[in-house]
């Protein structure tokens, strides 16, 4: 018994173990040699520890910015990351298990679901699977579920959206791509289809509908592709100015010797340099369990078709990308201030997802609407993903997670599904 | 036979240019090729100076700022990342080229 004990006690509560235990699972089902199962574990449990670093920065980060912002202008400032959600969750609430148990259970869901139904969507995009766990765990162990209950829910939940987003975006995938080969991976497929549609409503019609892709657009905009560097771009502002509101006097005290707004500067790369650690540590988890569950998948479900990272369709509608991303930046900063007028939480605008979210609204957008119905689409876009996370504030904070929200609007949908029906549900019986 | 060194390079080096280098081991080991694979983010690809970069078509205009030796680094460039069709015919000159493939 003391050895079983010791196992459940030391191996399985780690969740860097856990979840290399899992990619080891899938190399051997692939039939690897030992020293690529070998190799292959320790370098998804690396990927764990270095995303556990870089989340302990962002948070670091976040706590500073969360005092002048308090500070500063009297209220407070949420900054949506889906990342620091996750890291929090991991680290400091202890759902790193049921996280990793969670991610695993989502990929037997969806090739159950794909094997079984006719939508043959295999979900490809680890770090989204990655982050719907994270939401899934969070909301259910706060709905009240536990062990086996906890993880099933989840695993079933997220494997019916890893299967119902890239069926529902597949229509408009397939006029943007030309083909059916592939399909849409990204859990802020909800967002999509609503660009998509208001689009369609105020967006130019038959021959005023001008596609954005005929525009030239100018060359400085470019640079924004680059995600760590847009990343700073609106981070390094966003926290000097605060810093300057909340005055020299009170910055002083958070920045030691360094003069306040130099440190406030030094903090918003720090916050940077924190999602790109994280992400490297995502980096390194999935490189090996995402081709493991593809070579399985396929074997498993014929015909599947791989629902991908949204970047794919950038290249058939590059200029749109740019579009969207500006506009829903101008739409989460309308919502910045507006939602707070309604006795919502302040929510700053998330710029990860703005871009990548965004930039995808802008091609479903630029398809069905045009130029005109990109630029209203995406601002109408960027209001409504703001809007999602600031419903959760409220939750996220009695469970102790600081300054922060989730973003990609499908993990909200299904936060919000546990927080309205599945929670109340349980405490009812 | 050398191996040859590949780097797929996408904006936040995470999604899409892993996706494009699960298609393109595939057409590899059709091909026959020994290769190192790795994927990227923009900002530190410049650094990495593998033999071949395959990126999407809309980092073409970043990538000309940056300076990359071409007789170094020859960089890909395909509209579908994903198409192991689109892959395998932009691929098989360079790896000509880098006298991997015969």
């Amino acid at each position: 018994m003391s050895v079983v004990n010791f196992i459940i006690e030391n191996i399985l509560t780690q969740a860097s173990v856990t979840i290399a235990l899992i990619a080891m699972l899938g190399l051997i089902l692939q039939k690897k040699s030992t020293g690529q199962v070998i190799s292959g574990s320790l370098k998804t449990m690396l990927g764990f520890m270095v995303l556990s670093a870089g989340s302990s920065i962002i948070v670091g980060s976040l706590v500073y910015f969360g005092h002048i912002f308090t500070e500063g202008f009297h209220m407070q400032g949420i900054i949506p990351s889906i990342e620091a959600i996750n890291g929090q969750a991991m680290n400091e609430l202890g759902l790193g298990r049921d996280i990793a148990l969670t991610f695993l259970a989502i990929f037997v869901f969806n090739i159950i679901i794909a094997r079984f139904t006719k939508w043959k969507y295999i979900f490809l995009t680890g770090q989204a699977i990655l982050w719907m766990a994270t939401m899934t765990t969070v909301f259910g162990y706060f709905a009240g579920l536990r062990g086996v209950a906890l993880i099933l829910v989840g695993g079933f939940i997220g494997g019916v959206f890893a299967v119902a987003m890239p069926a529902i975006a597949q229509p408009f995938v397939r006029k943007i791509t030309g083909m059916d080969d592939i399909a849409l991976g990204h859990f802020c497929t909800v967002g999509y289809v609503f660009e998509a549609g208001v689009a369609k409503l105020v967006g130019g019609k038959g021959e005023k509908k001008k596609s954005v892709e005929d525009l030239k657009l100018p060359a400085q905009f470019e640079f924004l592709q680059d995600t760590y560097l847009s990343l700073m771009v609106v981070m390094t502002p966003l926290y000097i100015i605060t810093a300057a509101f909340a005055g020299e006097k009170f910055a002083s005290t958070l920045s030691g010797d360094t003069n306040y707004l130099m440190f406030a500067f030094l903090q918003s790369i720090q916050f940077v340099v924190g999602v790109y650690v994280l992400l490297a540590g995502v980096r390194l988890l999935l490189g090996e369990i995402v081709p493991a569950f593809r070579g399985i998948a396929m074997r498993l479900v014929p015909n599947a078709i791989p629902a991908l990272d949204c970047p794919v369709l950038f290249p058939f509608s590059p200029n749109a990308v740019i579009v969207g991303f500006i506009t829903t930046t101008i739409g989460s900063i309308i919502a910045m201030f507006v939602l707070p007028v309604f006795g919502l939480a302040m929510i700053l605008p998330g710029m990860l997802t703005a871009f990548f979210a965004g930039g995808t609204a802008g091609i479903f957008g630029n398809l069905t609407g045009g130029i005109r119905g990109a630029i209203i689409g995406g601002v109408v876009h960027g209001f409504f993903i703001t809007l999602l996370p600031a419903l959760l504030v409220t939750t996220f904070n009695s469970m102790g997670f600081v300054n922060a929200t989730a973003t990609d609007v499908d993990t909200v949908t299904a936060a919000l599904l546990y927080a309205w029906l599945i929670g109340p549900l349980l405490k009812a019986f | 036979m050398k191996k040859v060194n590949i780097l797929f390079v996408c904006g936040a080096g995470l999604g899409s240019s892993f996706a494009c280098q699960m298609s393109a081991e595939d057409v590899l080991s059709k091909l026959g090729v020994n290769a190192k694979l790795d994927h990227s983010d923009i900002s530190s690809a410049v650094s990495v100076k593998p033999d071949i970069i395959i990126t999407a078509q809309n980092f073409k205009s970043q990538f000309e700022k940056f300076s990359v030796d071409p007789k170094q680094t020859t960089i890909v460039y395909l509209r579908n990342i994903v198409s192991k069709t689109e892959i395998e015919e932009k691929i098989t000159p360079v790896l000509r080229e880098k006298g991997v493939l015969a």
